[in-house]
């Protein structure tokens, strides 16, 4: 049976050699052991022996650069038949995984070990996609804005709030570029701080500014929609004037706003998916409407909070209501007024505004915002009538809440308002 | 593999077995060059073929409880301590089941129930754990000994000196195995050695001595008894100075332009111990061909097996390095 | 309690675990009557005899590899190598060897051995028998390296170590084996990976080792006269190390100060440094600070030896730098 002679692999990382010359000719008898080729490689230019006994039939490659693994010769029997293409073998079981199409060779196994390298070195660069080895102990900033610090630098210089800045650098930091991008579309109040040209009053952002602009820049970024309906006040009007009536003295007088509170209380407990917040990858619905009532204080708006209105009366809500925005207007709200707030109403109505769109009050899912109560004429059973109509609109973030659930909610605080028994 | 009936005594059984298990070491390792050659093999290897006399001689006249620690040039010493031939090319093979998981390669191959404490690729690395174990064993009344392969080349290095020092000073039972090839890489022993006769370097440190010509098997196990017997019963160490012969290069690959080719010649052509063995057994050719045959059966299918073995994962490497 | 020097802290954590269990022994070169050039083993030739309080020969490459080869068949040796700067000699055993049977045989064994050794400056020993090479072993895996600073702490590591499955490297220093402390009168064991805040403080967390823990507990009190709030945490083990203790005492100041007596220059306190830069990133309000010694072999005489190695001044200066004042603290 003939054997076929292969470049074999003389040293580890030998890929190829040259072929000198051969020391035998075709039709030479060869002994196993015995010289039988010159080959260079890198090193050194040595004998290489022949691997078996017989007669050399063939001799494949004359001279020249062969890879390892390649056949050069063939030794068989005399006579034998030896096709005039030496034929590559079929994989001879080299423990390699396939390459492609190719027909596996002996010596291409150099390339098999290759792969097993290649294997290595990306199940390494997987790792890189994941942790670091240094562990990265894990809870929050503690109020410590991530920025690099280049970004701390920058901002300084310009005097940014690194604060307002939407961090995009490693980990959701602030990076220099965030911070110059800020800079930039912020316009030239932002540039070189001190020497305001003459007449422009600049006002630093107090503290509060910067959380509002924090906090609106963060709202902005959700995808919201709107829904807007038109309410017939007549008989929350009337309501109104009846509850004054029966006030005890000394005791707050309830206003619309309050009426509205106690209404969106009642339909908020009835569709609680508005009453919630959204949270990332989670919504949290609330049991109980916490109800933030936005007021304007000078240099800026809190949401002051009622908690539980569904419980309260509207007597509650009103006493409550104003207790607090007393606090906010003398600047004494405590954080415990601002927090836990699950719906936000805000009213531009005393400002003869009609109707507007309120931003979301985050993390909050939704925000109705009040207009004035204008005199309109409308249809009444078919005839034209005088009526107080008052517009809502109810923001609604989209992540948190669908078109139909926000509309369910909104027509249930206009039939509360026109039928307030429905409430009940 | 048959045991030696009893201890001491040698049947014509008993190398006839010799010879199975030395003709099994050539052919293995010489399976092992082919598949190098063929680009199967990653890393590079040292072949024993020419020594598997010392091998099996001094391997198979261990007790069960003796240890031995080897050199880069390990295989033989590995398979004659009972590693089976499909652990070892598996772990050649790089695979999880070769006798070191895939961890160690030729040149760290363990087999720690079989009492082969390591091979080593730092020349004379392992004496020092020898005289370590050997002290162990005398700390804890147990009648074993430590043997330790290495070779000529080691006999100038720090370790061997310091080992042989403190062996001999601690009395433990440890034999000092120095496989004489006569080279050190490419270094011939003239060019490393000042001194012709290495059994000498045993004399400086007042150790006992032993000289055995290593390409005749009962020579060396009759030698290795000896050794040990003086060991185990607390005379102290012993150096048994053996001379070999390589009948291949230092690597596989290795084209040996610093030997003559002459030499070489003669050397494979008078100092092959299997043909001696098989001159003073008597084998004819059938009998040969049988156990060859037998053997390469095996070899094959220890090449079989590892071919076929479990890869080990990428991640595994960041396993087993503390405890 | 008892008070004892750091010296007798280690010989009591050896004395005790070789009188509870044979398979330890110690071995090192004149250990036995002379009781260890620092007099750590002193007297323990009489309790236990010398096979088990093993005099050798000066062959560190042996007297390493044989407690290698005592450990890899189950014993627990304690091998001492007089000076750390002749762990180079040892190194080949302990890197090569040690460190490696484990993994190169895929598990088969453990090589339960401690190398005990010291180093330390201010006596003017010369170049090379004052060393601080603790940052060559822990690049090292399969190695743990430990680093004791007080009575306490090296008596429960040392024990931690003996009985730990890993080649422990094990360091002291040799300016504090006379440092006395009260300690408990049971051993209580230590575990290895675990930091110790000796002082608390909010404006800079000092992170030091050996010798330097207690420079920088000085440094920490002229520091607080000056109102800078100083936290000394000494990491105790270096491989493995507390990375999670130090990170958060960062993150709670947002200042460190690495410090050691070795050389700054890839000393053990830059992997310290770029663990920190690295967890505590958002939270550093200034460069990590390394104190160290400066970057030549020890000179011999004082005046040159004491310019090299860092004091208290050195890493109070490092904390008002911190702090962005001048290194006088103004």
């Amino acid at each position: 049976m003939a054997t076929e002679i292969k470049l074999p692999r003389l040293g580890q990382g030998m890929e190829s050699g040259t072929i000198v010359k051969w020391l035998k000719s075709e039709g030479d008898k060869v002994e196993k052991g015995e010289p039988l080729y010159e080959l260079d490689t890198d090193k050194v230019t040595q004998e290489v022996e022949a691997d078996a006994s017989g007669v050399l039939l063939k001799i494949a490659i004359s001279s020249g650069e062969v890879e390892v693994g390649k056949t050069i010769a063939v030794i068989g029997e005399q006579g034998e038949e030896v096709a005039t293409e030496v034929e590559k073998p079929a994989d001879d079981g080299a423990g390699a995984q396939a390459v492609g199409e190719d027909a596996q060779e002996e010596g291409s196994a150099a390339r098999a070990r290759e792969q097993d390298r290649e294997q290595g070195r990306r199940a390494s660069s997987q790792m890189n996609e994941q942790v670091t080895e240094i562990p990265q102990p894990s809870g929050d900033n503690g109020g410590r804005v991530k920025a690099s610090p280049l970004a701390r630098r920058i901002a300084r210089e310009r005097g940014i709030d690194l604060s307002a800045v939407a961090g995009t650098g490693p980990d959701g930091r602030v990076v220099a570029e965030d911070v110059e991008r800020s800079a930039a579309s912020a316009g030239p109040v932002q540039l070189a701080a001190p020497a305001a040209t003459e007449g422009v009053e600049v006002q630093q952002l107090s503290s509060m500014r910067k959380t509002i602009a924090r906090r609106l820049t963060e709202a902005w970024q959700a995808p919201v929609f709107q829904l807007g309906i038109t309410v017939d006040m007549g008989r929350a009007l009337e309501l109104r004037k009846r509850l004054v009536e029966l006030n005890a003295e000394g005791s707050v007088k309830p206003t619309i706003s309050d009426l509205l509170t106690k209404v969106c209380a009642a339909a908020l407990i009835r569709h609680r998916p508005v009453n919630a917040l959204y949270k990332g990858d989670a919504v949290e619905l609330y049991p109980t409407a916490n109800i933030g009532i936005a007021v304007a204080v000078p240099n800026g708006l809190v949401v002051p909070v009622i908690p539980g209105c569904e419980r309260k009366s509207i007597a509650e809500i009103a006493a409550t209501r104003a207790a607090v925005v007393e606090r906010a207007r003398a600047g004494k709200l405590q954080q415990s007024d601002l927090d836990g707030g699950t719906f936000t109403i805000s009213n531009l109505g005393m400002f003869g505004i009609e109707r507007f769109v309120a931003v979301l009050n985050p993390p909050q899912a939704a925000i109705l915002a009040v207009g004035s109560i204008e005199d309109r004429v409308v249809a009444v059973d078919g005839r034209p009538a005088v009526r107080p109509r008052m517009e809502l609109t109810l923001t609604c973030d989209h992540r948190a809440i669908d078109g139909a659930t926000g509309a369910e909610f909104l027509r249930d605080v206009k039939a509360f308002l026109e039928e307030p028994g429905l409430a009940l | 593999m048959a045991k030696v009936e009893q201890k001491g005594t040698l049947s014509k059984s008993d190398l006839r077995d010799f010879f199975r298990e030395m003709l099994l070491i050539r052919r293995f390792e010489e399976k092992v060059e082919e598949r190098f050659r063929a680009g199967e093999l990653p890393g590079f290897l040292h072949v024993a073929i020419g020594q598997e006399a010392v091998a099996v001689g001094v391997c198979r006249a261990l007790e069960e409880n003796d240890i031995i620690a080897s050199t880069h040039r390990a295989h033989g010493h590995t398979l004659a301590k009972g590693t089976t031939p499909n652990e070892l090319m598996a772990e050649l093979y790089g695979k999880l089941e070769g006798c070191s998981h895939g961890y160690g390669g030729s040149m760290h191959l363990y087999d720690i129930e079989r009492g082969n404490m390591g091979a080593n690729a730092v020349v004379g690395g392992g004496l020092p754990a020898i005289v370590g174990a050997a002290l162990a064993f005398k700390f804890r009344s147990e009648p074993r000994v430590g043997v330790a392969f290495f070779g000529d080349g080691a006999t100038n290095i720090g370790t061997f000196h310091e080992s042989l020092n403190l062996a001999q000073l601690w009395n433990v039972p440890a034999v000092f195995v120095c496989e004489n090839n006569h080279w050190a890489e490419s270094t011939p022993g003239w060019q490393h050695m000042p001194i012709e006769d290495i059994s000498q370097r045993a004399v400086a440190f007042g150790m006992k001595s032993i000289k055995v010509d290593g390409q005749d098997v009962e020579a060396v196990y009759k030698a290795t008894r000896r050794a040990l017997e003086h060991a185990r019963s607390g005379k102290g160490p012993v150096f048994l100075a053996v001379n070999t012969y390589r009948l291949v290069g230092h690597y596989i690959g290795d084209p040996q332009v610093y030997r003559s080719k002459e030499e070489l010649e003669e050397t494979r052509a008078t100092q092959d111990p299997i043909e001696h063995l098989r001159t003073k057994l008597e084998l004819s050719e059938d009998e040969v061909e049988e156990i060859d045959r037998e053997v390469r059966e095996i070899v094959d299918a220890s090449v079989e097996f590892a071919k076929n073995g479990t890869d080990p994962k990428p991640e595994d490497a960041l396993k087993n390095i503390y405890a | 309690m008892p008070e004892l020097s750091y010296r007798e802290a280690v010989r009591d954590a050896l004395s005790r675990a070789m009188r509870e269990d044979e398979d330890v022994f110690i071995m090192g070169e004149d250990i036995a009557e002379m009781g260890g050039s620092m007099g750590v083993t002193q007297g323990m030739v009489d309790e236990f005899g010398p096979e088990r309080v093993r005099n050798t020969p000066i062959s560190e490459m042996a007297l390493a590899g044989a407690a290698i080869g005592a450990a890899m068949q189950g014993m627990r040796p304690v091998a001492e190598i007089m000076y750390e700067d002749f762990l180079t000699l040892a190194a080949e055993q302990i890197v090569n060897q040690a460190a490696k049977h484990r993994y190169m045989s895929g598990g088969q064994l453990t090589v339960p051995v401690t190398f005990r050794t010291q180093g330390g400056a201010g006596w003017s020993p010369g170049a090379q028998h004052a060393q601080q090479l603790e940052s060559w072993f822990v690049h090292i895996p399969g190695l743990k390296v430990v680093f004791a600073s007080t009575p306490t702490d090296v008596r429960g590591l040392l024990w931690s170590s003996i009985y730990d499955d890993n080649p422990v490297v094990f360091f002291e220093h040799r300016t504090l084996y006379g440092l006395k402390e009260d300690v408990p009168d049971e051993l209580e064991p230590i575990p290895l990976g675990k930091a110790r805040t000796h002082r608390q403080g909010d404006d800079v967390t000092v992170i030091a080792t050996g010798r330097l823990v207690h420079e920088s507990l000085a440094a920490a009190e002229e520091a607080e006269k000056e109102g800078v709030s100083v936290e000394v945490v000494d990491p105790r083990t270096l491989q493995p190390l507390d990375e999670e203790a130090l990170i958060s005492s960062v993150k709670k100041t947002n200042r460190c100060v690495v410090a050691h007596e070795a050389v700054t220059r890839g000393g053990f306190g830059a992997e310290v440094a770029a663990v920190i830069q690295y967890g505590a990133f958002d939270w550093l309000d200034a460069p990590v600070e390394r104190v160290g010694a400066k970057f030549a072999p020890l000179p011999f005489a004082p005046v040159m030896e004491e310019f090299v190695v860092p004091h208290q001044a050195d890493v109070l200066a490092a904390i008002y730098r911190t702090v962005g004042r001048t290194s006088d603290g103004n």
